[in-house]
């Protein structure tokens, strides 16, 4: 187990920067997780971590110590990888075994490792078998099983789940939360999946173009986003942004006119609305009018694509036992504190 | 026989031609060869061919040059295909790196087997000429040996010196066989071998060379074939000599046949050998092939 810093990592491919001076600590049994856009430089950053690149500048500590400059067999990390990377040629025990071998463990110890990984993970009834002659869900487990036989300083995970079918990454979803709790172990995930990461993570850092975004909880991330690519990342379905102007301490598009007082006067501004945040109208709501284009029900909610004022179009979560028809009108409250509202030309939040 | 629809009697006229042809020059030789070794067929003696059944086989295996010939097939066959499948190993590692010049590299290593096995051998001859040679000009002026020696006509040397030329031509394909497997392996793999504490030769040994195994059965199986029945270098560099120290069994049927003009006991060593190659083929495939 290791508390893992980052100093200024940085990773350049020629002229192109993956990764630009990252700052990151990752305390002793966090649960860390990557998240972000393709080329967003979080598989580098794992890379980086597990010495399989090698960084263009900055350090890296592991528990203080220097390893920005070790082979990756000797940082004590485990890997796990989106194409499962098993050897094809070796059984699944040989698999799991194949990290404790290479460290001369005594046999018997290996024989005990394996097998107590494999229950845990239960796959011993696999052991047998070749990688092949496994679902993906199996082979991910095996994956995970040669992870954790060698007791590991930090466990990282390169979207492991992505090869799988939707009601297996759930599944496989608890069982690494659940791994994560027994073994008490630093993880770095990286993934592009925001539902992944809100379940997963301790802390979250979205990234984007090599540079972290904003560094905080799931709950923080999601209430709290520090700009616009943050609002936008996050949540699903998307929110809702609309553009306008800071005028007599409201937001002001059109006829639009939401309450923002602690906006400065003449501010371009958007607003963020998640199509969550909307109830019943009450007294203390502002209230929100207008005219249903399309409904989607998911079953535990439905969702209504409303042509809003002033030319906007929202994507709003009907309160629950409401019927709505596609073409009729609809009225919601929204809790002026649940709106979101960043700088349109810096893209940073406001309030 | 079952009628035929329209696209199966389209079919049949599409393809007749070409069983025709193959019918022709693949089928008619192989029977009539196998006829041929069933008789005594002399071309001195061209009108009386007669039956003889097994007789050319038995009078073949009690020539001790037959067995003789045997010896220096196998030691030729086995050097030849050992050392082009290590060197193809070596190169293929070598060349699937990426490094500057290495797409050159990559077309430079078809050169030699885009010779002709004439214009190699020719090539070689020279390279060892005992005279005016490559060889003996560069290990003289380097100080290793006194004075030039007659490179193919030392016995020790001839059936190795023979065997290098086989392998320089041989060895490119071979080695291009292996390199498209190795493009195949999962760069994952390599990776998660890393994490795992692999070094370079384990990563080698865990997960190229299993990746490696239909490549190398292919290459096995293929350069067997082609050494086993090798005889275009040893007409042009040492015609089986000296004495008997290149006497190999394609030699042996090319003299059977065309210099003493037996075309019984000919026809009869080329079935012996043919069926040796089948064999060898058959079990390297059983063997290698099942554990894939």
């Amino acid at each position: 187990m290791a508390t893992i810093v980052c100093e200024g990592l940085t990773k350049r491919y020629g002229a192109v920067t993956a990764l630009e001076a990252l700052d990151l600590t990752i305390a002793h049994g966090e649960f860390m997780v990557l998240l972000g856009p393709s080329g967003c430089g979080k598989t580098t950053t794992l890379n980086l971590i597990a010495g399989l690149e090698e960084a263009s500048a900055g350090r890296l500590l592991f528990d203080g110590r220097d390893v920005t400059w070790l082979p990756p067999h000797r940082r004590e990390v485990a890997m796990v990888f989106q194409s499962y990377a098993l050897y094809p040629n070796k059984t699944v025990f040989e698999n799991i075994a194949f990290p404790l071998r290479l460290r001369r463990t005594p046999r018997a110890g290996i024989e005990r490792a394996v097998r107590a990984a494999a229950e845990q993970l239960e796959i011993a009834h696999l052991l047998d078998r070749r990688p092949h002659q496994l679902s993906g869900g199996q082979r991910q487990r095996v994956a995970l099983g040669r992870a954790i036989v060698r007791n590991p300083a930090a466990f990282l995970m390169d979207e492991p789940l992505s090869n799988l079918d939707a009601a297996l990454r759930l599944s496989m979803r608890s069982l690494i939360k659940r791994l994560h709790h027994q073994l008490r172990a630093t993880f770095v995930y990286v993934t592009h999946d925001q539902a992944e990461a809100m379940t997963l993570a301790d802390r979250i850092a979205v990234m984007r173009g090599g540079l972290i975004q904003q560094l905080d909880t799931p709950e923080g991330i999601y209430e709290r986003p520090a700009n616009l690519f943050v609002a936008g990342f996050l949540g699903s379905p998307p929110i809702n942004l609309i553009e306008g102007r800071i005028e007599d301490g409201a937001f002001r598009r059109a006829e639009l006119r939401l309450p923002a007082p602690r906006a400065e006067p003449g501010r371009e501004v958007v607003l963020g609305l998640r199509p969550e945040d909307v109830e019943a109208p009450a007294p203390h709501l502002i209230p929100l009018a207008g005219r249903v284009e399309l409904v989607s029900p998911l079953g535990s909610d439905t969702y209504a694509e409303v042509s809003g004022p002033a030319g906007t179009s929202l994507t709003l979560r009907v309160p629950k036992g409401w019927r709505v028809r596609e073409g009729e009108g609809i009225e919601v409250g929204v809790d002026p504190a649940r709106l979101h509202l960043f700088d349109r030309a810096s893209e940073r939040r406001i309030a | 026989m079952p009628r035929l629809g329209y696209d199966e009697r389209a079919a049949a006229l599409l393809v007749f031609p070409v069983v025709a042809v193959l019918l022709v020059v693949a089928a008619f030789p192989i029977l009539y060869s196998f006829w041929v070794s069933l008789h005594d067929v002399v071309l001195t003696r061209p009108l009386r061919r007669p039956f003889v059944g097994l007789d050319n086989y038995l009078r073949v295996f009690a020539d001790e040059r037959f067995w003789i010939a045997v010896a220096r097939t196998t030691v030729y066959t086995v050097v030849t295909v050992a050392a082009t499948t290590v060197l193809a190993v070596l190169v293929a590692l070598l060349l699937n790196e990426a490094f500057p010049g290495q797409r050159l590299l990559n077309a430079l290593l078809l050169l030699p087997w885009a010779t002709p096995s004439v214009v190699n051998g020719l090539m070689w001859k020279w390279i060892y000429d005992p005279s005016y040679g490559l060889l003996n000009g560069l290990l003289v002026q380097l100080g290793v040996l006194e004075r030039y020696r007659a490179w193919l006509g030392d016995p020790d040397l001839t059936l190795l010196l023979i065997a290098n030329a086989a392998v320089w031509k041989q060895m490119p394909l071979a080695a291009l066989l292996l390199i498209v497997t190795m493009k195949a392996i999962p760069e994952d793999l390599y990776r998660a071998a890393k994490v795992d504490g692999a070094g370079a030769f384990r990563r080698f040994l865990h997960v190229t060379l299993p990746a490696l195994r239909p490549g190398l059965m292919l290459v096995l199986v293929y350069e067997t074939m082609i050494s086993i029945r090798h005889f275009d270098l040893f007409l042009i560099m040492t015609q089986g000599g000296p004495g008997d120290a290149s006497f190999t069994l394609s030699w042996f049927i090319y003299v059977e046949t065309f210099r003493s003009l037996r075309f019984g006991t000919g026809a009869a060593l080329s079935y012996i050998l043919a069926m040796a190659t089948f064999l060898l083929s058959y079990l390297f495939i059983r063997f290698l092939g099942r554990r894939l």
